[in-house]
């Protein structure tokens, strides 16, 4: 019986390798050609697609205004501001808005059909509003394990796919893509920070307000990652197409996950 | 009859013997990169090393274990194959520099983060990629290393080398081909070359 067994085992692993063989011999094929072959066998992974960039000139131009405001208006403040607020207080800061998009995940989650990370949110949003106090503290993750799980609408006409679109450079927001940028719309009818007056109650109705929340979380959120913009800027060598795949890149992988 | 039997079952043993070689070669490769992790943590936190002395330690301890010249050579694409032999010497030795010193500037944020391997997978005989998180006080970073096994082992090389690292998956290499690409359809390979000095 064992005999039989161990048979089987080998014999499925047979009809494997049988089925690998003809990309085995040709990746010796590829291997044994000349130094040009040793980078064929990467030209899979590699391939070069072509960018379809309509709006190249804008997005250069707004990627270059993009990085002036962050050299000349946003770092300083956020410096200034790193100076005045502890620590602390920005990770509050940072958590009270991030339990604000709750509703935004929330919803984006089920329509993926990712119903446990839609509970596992309801859980933080109702712990950390309440022992959280309205969301300055996230006890849910330290004593409770429950993470955060970013979805937007852009990542749900994603998973639908539905393909990026022109890249769009957005001003302030910086890297962007036509499906995001609609995306942005049904996320926004979900967040508690809007510029127009709704049935249901929001936490700023009017332009100015909406535009004040939006400074604070912006100026809170680069004051916790000062490095982090120019360390990625440091591996530039043309700032925009860099950034485009960046983003592009890492939207997909978001999508995929 | 008995005799193709016997056959087999020696020919499908040997095969099984095959595949647990290549899961050992899988344990082995993460072993080697959590020594080499180790390694570099431990000149991290040695406080007498001086910032310069001690990115170059680590820079050392990491260098067999990349294939920097394959990537210089990939962040090309087509337009490897069009540059002088003396220019691709050249983009090779920029390029590796550039590496480096992006690396160097990438170890200065290091927090007390621990590196946990979650995944290892073979997509081909001489392709491994481990697929790491980088876990910090706040948030947890995955970090994709892909190794190719070359054809003949390099004397100074690891027997399997890293070609491209994803960081959140954002590939190093795809970046630096979109970019490089970019440039080059409005610049020359000279002003390429010297952009690449100014960062280093």
């Amino acid at each position: 019986m064992a005999f039989v067994f161990t048979f089987v085992v080998t014999l499925s692993g047979c009809s494997s390798k049988t089925l690998e063989k003809p990309s085995e011999v040709a990746v010796v094929e590829q291997e044994s050609d000349d130094f040009n072959g040793e980078l064929e066998g990467f030209s899979d992974e590699f391939e070069d697609k072509e960018v379809y960039d309509p709006f190249s000139g804008y997005n250069r131009a707004m990627t270059t205004f993009n990085d002036g405001m962050y050299e000349y208006a946003l770092k300083p403040v956020a410096n200034g501001y790193n100076y005045v607020m502890h620590v602390e207080v920005r990770e509050s800061v940072k958590n009270f808005f991030n339990n604000l998009y709750f509703p935004m995940r929330f919803v984006n989650n089920v329509l993926q059909g990712k119903f446990s990370y839609a509970a596992e949110e309801t859980g933080r949003f109702v712990i950390n509003t309440t022992v959280g106090i309205l969301g300055l503290f996230d006890p849910a993750k330290v004593h409770f394990n429950l993470e955060v799980h970013n979805e937007d609408f852009g990542q749900t006409l994603g998973f639908y796919g539905v393909g990026s679109g022109p890249h769009i450079v957005l001003p302030l927001f910086g890297p962007s893509n036509l499906r995001d940028l609609i995306g942005m719309y049904p996320d926004a009818l979900l967040s508690p920070l809007d510029y127009t007056e709704r049935s249901y109650w929001t936490l700023t109705d009017t332009w100015p307000e909406y535009l004040g929340a939006k400074t604070v979380e912006k100026v809170n959120y680069i004051s916790l990652n000062m490095d982090r913009y120019e360390k990625m800027r440091g591996d530039a060598v043309d700032l925009y197409p860099y950034f485009r795949d960046v983003y592009e890149q890492y939207r997909n992988k978001q999508i995929e996950e | 009859m008995k005799n193709i039997f016997k056959k087999i079952v020696v020919l499908c043993v040997a095969l099984l013997f095959a595949q647990n070689l290549a899961a050992d070669e899988q344990s082995n490769l993460k072993n080697r990169f959590l020594d080499k992790i180790n390694e570099v943590i431990l000149i991290v936190e040695d406080k007498r090393l001086s910032k310069d002395d001690r990115n170059r330690s680590i820079v050392k301890a990491l260098t067999p274990m990349f294939d920097f010249e394959l990537m210089a050579k990939l962040s090309l694409g087509n337009a490897w194959r069009e540059l002088k032999k003396e220019n691709q010497e050249r983009f090779i030795e920029l390029y590796v520099e550039r590496m480096k010193q992006s690396y160097s500037a990438k170890i200065d944020a290091y927090e007390d983060e621990k590196v946990e391997v979650k995944k290892i997978e073979q997509p081909q005989k001489n392709r491994i990629a481990l697929t790491t998180d980088l876990v910090g006080k706040s948030e947890k970073l995955e970090i994709v290393y892909k190794y190719h096994k070359p054809s003949s082992k390099q004397a100074d090389k690891d027997e399997w080398l890293v070609y491209d690292v994803e960081i959140l998956g954002v590939s190093i290499l795809k970046t630096d081909r979109a970019q490089f690409k970019e440039f080059l359809q409005t610049k020359s390979i000279y002003e390429l070359m010297d952009a690449l000095v100014k960062q280093s």
